[in-house]
């Protein structure tokens, strides 16, 4: 009697310890830390990855003249600083030869809509640049109006005339009222 | 007459119950020694799972530490320096191939219109789209002095769609006329290589000794 009840239960103990433990484990926990492994893995490469070609980033950046950097970062700068542009305005004026009478922002002529200041990265679909208009008023003669605008053209800061009205007189000496855009990084 | 119990009834032989005893105890031995087997298989396989999951944990918890050393290297502001090295070119060759110039539309006006015709307001506006449009009002010394001008636009091309309109004679006998035309857009692309008809202004940082951004 005993040599069949014997063997019965041990088939019934490795039939419970495949099904209760065996099984569960190697399909549940065991195959979830190998995913996790690769995934881990999988990362791991992209940081190696993303090494090598920050090194190639800061090879190339190094590569790039100082004095370029600096004209790029002062034709597309990271802030308004509107303040500082209407100095340099009103600098260019009088090399220029005409006389500013006023020059202000126009408030609500912001390109923002949505402010995206974070310690986010930007994403890649968003605009980088925003811009703001600022209205100016002058006096003087057409050639000085002219010098001025090519001052503006030439700038080492981007400028955009958007809109332009001349007023003229019989006196060679006109009235000027422009719209300028100017643009910065967010 | 009965038979004496002795005698065999038949000549066929019986299977003997010592027989069925031994194939029995065969089976029985069989079944047994297979459990055994299994439940022996099955001791190993729950010891190797343990162990090769005891094994993934260890190897999990080393890679997770890699992981967590090698994104504690990378410098956020490295990368957003880079970012923004990247939107600041992009975005100013953008902005450049799209720049304004407004200075060539005088240059062809001045050598375009006769000097018998003069305007005495202008007004030039561009929109979203790059498309600039003129818009103003002057006096002619005559309809002929304006018809020279006409045909001086029409020849030229940059300054197109003219018209010329709510002309009228004044008592001096010239011609006071209201002005509407597009721009052509290459008329106003800017090119760095234009030759300055103005003071040269410094066009960059590192050309200026000025302590605020040069114009």
């Amino acid at each position: 009697m005993n040599s069949r009840i014997l063997p019965a239960i041990a088939l019934i103990i490795a039939i419970g310890i495949f099904f209760a433990y065996v099984h569960p484990a190697w399909t549940g926990s065991i195959a979830a830390t190998k995913t996790a492994i690769a995934n881990d893995e999988q990362s791991l490469d992209s940081s190696k990855r993303y090494v090598e070609q920050q090194n190639q980033l800061l090879i190339a950046r190094d590569n790039i003249d100082s004095a370029h950097q600096k004209a790029i970062a002062t034709f597309l700068p990271s802030s308004v600083d509107n303040v500082r542009l209407i100095l340099d305005l009103n600098a260019l004026a009088s090399r220029s030869g005409i006389s500013v009478a006023n020059i202000d922002v126009i408030t609500g002529s912001s390109a923002s809509t949505n402010d995206q200041r974070s310690d986010a990265l930007p994403s890649a679909d968003a605009s980088p640049v925003d811009s703001v208009d600022l209205s100016l008023s002058a006096t003087g003669t057409l050639s000085a109006m002219k010098a001025f605008l090519v001052g503006i053209e030439k700038s080492a800061r981007l400028l955009d005339v958007r809109d332009l009205t001349v007023k003229g007189s019989d006196t060679g000496v006109y009235d000027y009222e422009m719209t300028l855009s100017l643009y910065w990084l967010r | 007459m009965a038979l004496l119990p002795t005698i065999p009834t038949s000549f066929v032989p019986h299977a003997t119950l010592s027989d069925n005893r031994h194939v029995r105890t065969d089976f029985g031995n069989a079944f047994g020694f297979s459990a055994y087997i299994i439940l022996g298989i099955s001791f190993v396989l729950a010891l190797g799972v343990f162990f090769y999951g005891r094994i993934l944990a260890v190897d999990l918890a080393a890679k997770d530490a890699a992981l967590v050393k090698a994104e504690a290297a990378i410098d956020q502001d490295t990368v957003k320096g880079f970012v923004q090295l990247r939107d600041r070119l992009n975005a100013s060759q953008a902005l450049l191939e799209s720049h304004i110039a407004l200075s060539g539309f005088f240059s062809v006006l001045e050598t375009t219109l006769p000097a018998t015709v003069r305007f005495s307001t202008l007004h030039i506006s561009i929109d979203d789209a790059g498309t600039a449009t003129v818009e103003g009002a002057g006096v002619s010394k005559s309809f002929n002095a304006l018809s020279v001008a006409s045909a001086a636009f029409a020849a030229d091309g940059r300054i197109k769609d003219v018209i010329f309109s709510n002309m009228s004679i004044n008592k001096n006998s010239s011609v006071s006329f209201d002005f509407s035309a597009t721009l052509d857009p290459k008329l106003l692309v800017f090119s760095p290589s234009a030759k300055a008809e103005a003071p040269i202004i410094p066009t960059n940082a590192s050309s200026s000794s000025a302590t605020t951004t040069p114009l």
